[in-house]
């Protein structure tokens, strides 16, 4: 067992290190500012190989696997974990397809989302607790040899970007485990994208509820097979979790360096704070947590590489860091005290970014339930 | 003893009432553009907010200190930027209610009973913590003192008509050698510098204030030369307090807004499972737990008891309260929270554990006292 990136990842999670340094330290607080979707650097992105990095060499991937790809994250969210999120969300749908996909759909999504030619939306949550229960609920009908599809899909990432979306939806309202996924173009008529929402942190990936009103799709856009749509949300989400994860050990190391370096120039009572031993309990302990959550989700990541089950784990993961990846910047910040919760400093963004990547999405009892479902 | 009377529920439902009406509605607004809140100060003047601190025998409401404590949990409930205001403007009142002569008193109180504020300026860029390494002079020059420094971090400092600010009579004494003065708005040399643009309580007015050759009347000296630290110390005593109550009404706020939407998200018979139910109960664990805290402390400063240890921890509580409380509603109400004003309780909760001492430095009070208890208890007994 080597607890080590290979040399090849470690090539690739430095040229992501680059690539953040190139590429996003300059524009980062212009979209925290603004919101701006930075549609050049997706672009970037792709020619850097980091939208394909997880998937085959058949499908225009770069075959790097989900390791390498939890490392370039990683690096990416050190300078900007919105751009980080847009990948993400792009990799849920990529990776879905590529997944469940038939021949066609891979043919026709897949290698326009690697090169960034199309953006993906991955759209799951509702406004009702759970998705496809409830009055809510995304409900899809059968007709004329397809669907017709209609409802509201909650707090969707890239929406109004996106070129295509994945759009889940009850086949059977009497069923909520008929659950199935949907590839929807998003010029589609009916399709709407709300007004965007106005997020804490990372500004740049867009929120918008997605509606569709009577959107019609033929049967072909059934990605996977009717009814397996909780499935593939499960794995997607599970997944996602992991990747999330790796956003979250970025944005956490980034803050506890900034703050440590902080603390060796600021002197107070004659000497850096640094050498205070309860600033470097506060040090410590943040950096215990990053390490120990990179492990987790690397060790994840592996088990998606070497196509293992890999859903306690991730949740698992999920789980660690919704108690613990907040209180990382929560921490770091009081290092710097004042200055900490100054925005001209960067550790108040990094505080709205990590909220982000820590603490939604998990319908509160989610990764618990995951995990106690697979204890004996 | 934390039972309220018919006397302070009544003004407790009269502060909701100003709160319900010029707070909630302006919170959000203001927030996001950061901008100071002029409106609330005339709103203050005619509910007489300000004067919640002064004596009857100056003019002032004067409530005692839990009747302020429940008052101030109201501000902080409606947002904790304006109540960091309304807060800092009592702070700003402390020093003259411990170390003020009669006159000078009347002299400072009478802008505020006019619907003025005030400000406490102690922070400088190199004394934070180090609150004793305070680098502004102040030099006796005939019936003067002569003020030259600067200070930051300094809440109302762009609106307030009366500053108490810490300088230093005599650098060979150090903490001994550190006096505090009144000085009024306007004096020549006195100027204001940039706002921060903040995290949280992003309405709240945070400024520099830059000290030129600023001429201030002996007479504007409180206590003696020296006592300028023991006075800040005191007057932080009373102001962890007021913080404490804001950081409880955001707490409390986060947890209402989350079971006010998880009524709606889980309608009729649906019911959130075991694991919400017990998230709940442990903010609502949280919550009363810090809030009998701070009456207790309260109880204990009306009744003319040492509070100094008992201040540290409740601020140290309710900050970490209000951080672990909001972020637990952010996390319950997931996109919704992170996308609506539920954030900006989280971002305004994290400045409880930093200003008004950190609570690090509340652990270094507090650790003191446990340490060496008689002592310590002394008020200004060395700076933290």
């Amino acid at each position: 067992m080597n607890f080590q990136l290979t040399e090849e990842q470690q090539l690739i999670e430095q040229s992501a290190h680059d690539f953040a340094k190139e590429y996003l330290d300059p524009i980062v607080l212009h979209l925290d500012e603004t919101g701006e979707f930075p549609k050049g650097i997706v672009k970037e992105l792709a020619n850097h190989d980091f939208l394909g990095l997880h998937l085959p060499a058949d499908v225009g991937g770069a075959g790097a696997g989900f390791v390498s790809y939890v490392a370039v994250i990683e690096s990416l969210s050190r300078s900007c974990a919105a751009v980080a999120s847009i990948m993400n969300n792009q990799a849920m749908v990529s990776y879905a397809i590529q997944h469940w996909g038939n021949e066609a759909q891979k043919k026709q999504y897949v290698q326009a989302l690697v090169t960034g030619e199309t953006i993906g939306g991955f759209t799951i949550y509702e406004l009702g607790p759970i998705p496809g229960i409830g009055p809510d609920a995304l409900v899809a009908t059968k007709k004329d040899g397809g669907y017709v599809l209609k409802g509201t899909k909650a707090y969707v990432r890239n929406a109004g970007e996106a070129g295509v979306y994945v759009v889940f939806g009850i086949t059977d309202p009497a069923d909520p485990n008929a659950l199935t996924a949907f590839l929807v173009d998003a010029k589609a008529t009916g399709l709407t994208v709300g007004p965007k929402q106005n997020t804490m942190g990372l500004r740049g990936c867009p929120v918008a509820h997605v509606g569709l009103d009577n959107v019609s799709v033929p049967e072909t856009a059934v990605l996977g097979v009717v009814k397996a749509g909780r499935e593939i949300a499960a794995k997607v989400l599970a997944l996602a979790s992991v990747a999330e994860a790796a956003q979250t050990v970025g944005i956490g190391q980034a803050a506890v360096e900034h703050a440590a370096a902080y603390a060796k120039q600021r002197v107070q009572f004659g000497k850096p704070v640094a050498t205070l031993q309860a600033v470097q309990t506060l040090l410590a302990e943040a950096a215990t947590d990053c390490y120990l959550a990179r492990l987790g989700l690397r060790s994840a990541a592996q088990l998606v590489e070497d196509a293992q089950p890999f859903e306690s784990e991730a949740a698992m993961v999920k789980s660690f860091l919704a108690r613990l990846g907040s209180k990382i910047l929560v921490d770091s910040c009081q290092v710097e005290g004042g200055m900490g919760y100054s925005e001209a400093m960067p550790l108040p963004r990094l505080f709205r970014d990590i909220a982000g990547t820590t603490l939604l999405d998990a319908p509160a009892d989610f990764p618990d339930y995951t995990i106690a479902a697979s204890i004996a | 003893m934390s039972i309220l009377t018919a006397e302070q529920q009544e003004i407790k439902k009269a502060a909701k009432e100003f709160v319900a009406k010029y707070i909630i509605p302006n919170a959000a607004e203001y927030d996001r553009r950061g901008e100071f809140h002029p409106f609330l100060l005339e709103a203050a003047k005619e509910s007489k907010i300000f004067t919640m601190a002064i004596p009857k025998k100056y003019g002032g409401v004067g409530y005692d200190a839990l009747t302020q404590a429940v008052v101030v949990e109201e501000w902080g409930y409606g947002c904790a930027g304006m109540g960091t205001t309304l807060a800092a403007g009592v702070l700003g009142m402390d020093s003259l209610l411990i170390a003020g002569t009669e006159e000078q008193k009347q002299r400072y109180f009478e802008p505020i009973l006019k619907g003025g504020l005030a400000a406490f300026a102690l922070t400088e860029p190199g004394a934070g913590s180090d609150a004793a390494s305070v680098q502004t002079m102040a030099v006796r020059s005939g019936d003067d003192y002569v003020l030259n420094g600067t200070k930051c971090f300094i809440t109302n400092g762009g609106y307030a008509s009366g500053y108490v600010i810490l300088a230093k009579t005599d650098p060979s004494k150090g903490v001994k050698g550190i006096s505090a003065f009144m000085v009024e708005k306007g004096r020549p040399g006195f100027t204001i510098g940039a706002a921060e643009h903040k995290l949280g309580i992003r309405s709240s007015n945070t400024v520099e204030l830059l000290l030129k050759d600023v001429h201030v009347p002996a007479s504007n000296l409180l206590g003696k030369e020296g006592d300028g630290m023991k006075i800040a110390m005191m007057t932080l005593d009373m102001g962890r307090t007021l913080i404490a109550a804001l950081a409880l009404g955001v707490a409390q706020r986060a947890l209402d807004e989350c079971v006010k939407y998880l009524k709606e998200r889980f309608p009729g018979k649906l019911q959130p499972g075991q694991t919400l139910q017990f998230k709940l109960a442990d903010m609502q664990i949280q919550v009363e737990a810090a809030r009998q805290m701070l009456h207790y402390t309260m109880n204990l400063r009306d009744s003319g008891l040492p509070y100094s240890k008992e201040s540290a921890i409740t601020k140290t509580v309710c900050g970490d309260v209000a951080m672990s409380v909001t972020t637990q509603a952010v996390s319950l109400m997931g996109s919704y929270g992170y996308t609506s004003e539920i954030a900006k309780l989280m971002r305004d909760a994290k400045i409880m554990q930093v200003y008004e001492g950190t609570n690090q430095i509340q652990r270094l009070v507090i650790s003191r006292a446990v340490l060496s208890p008689a002592p310590a208890q002394a008020a200004g007994k060395k700076a933290a």
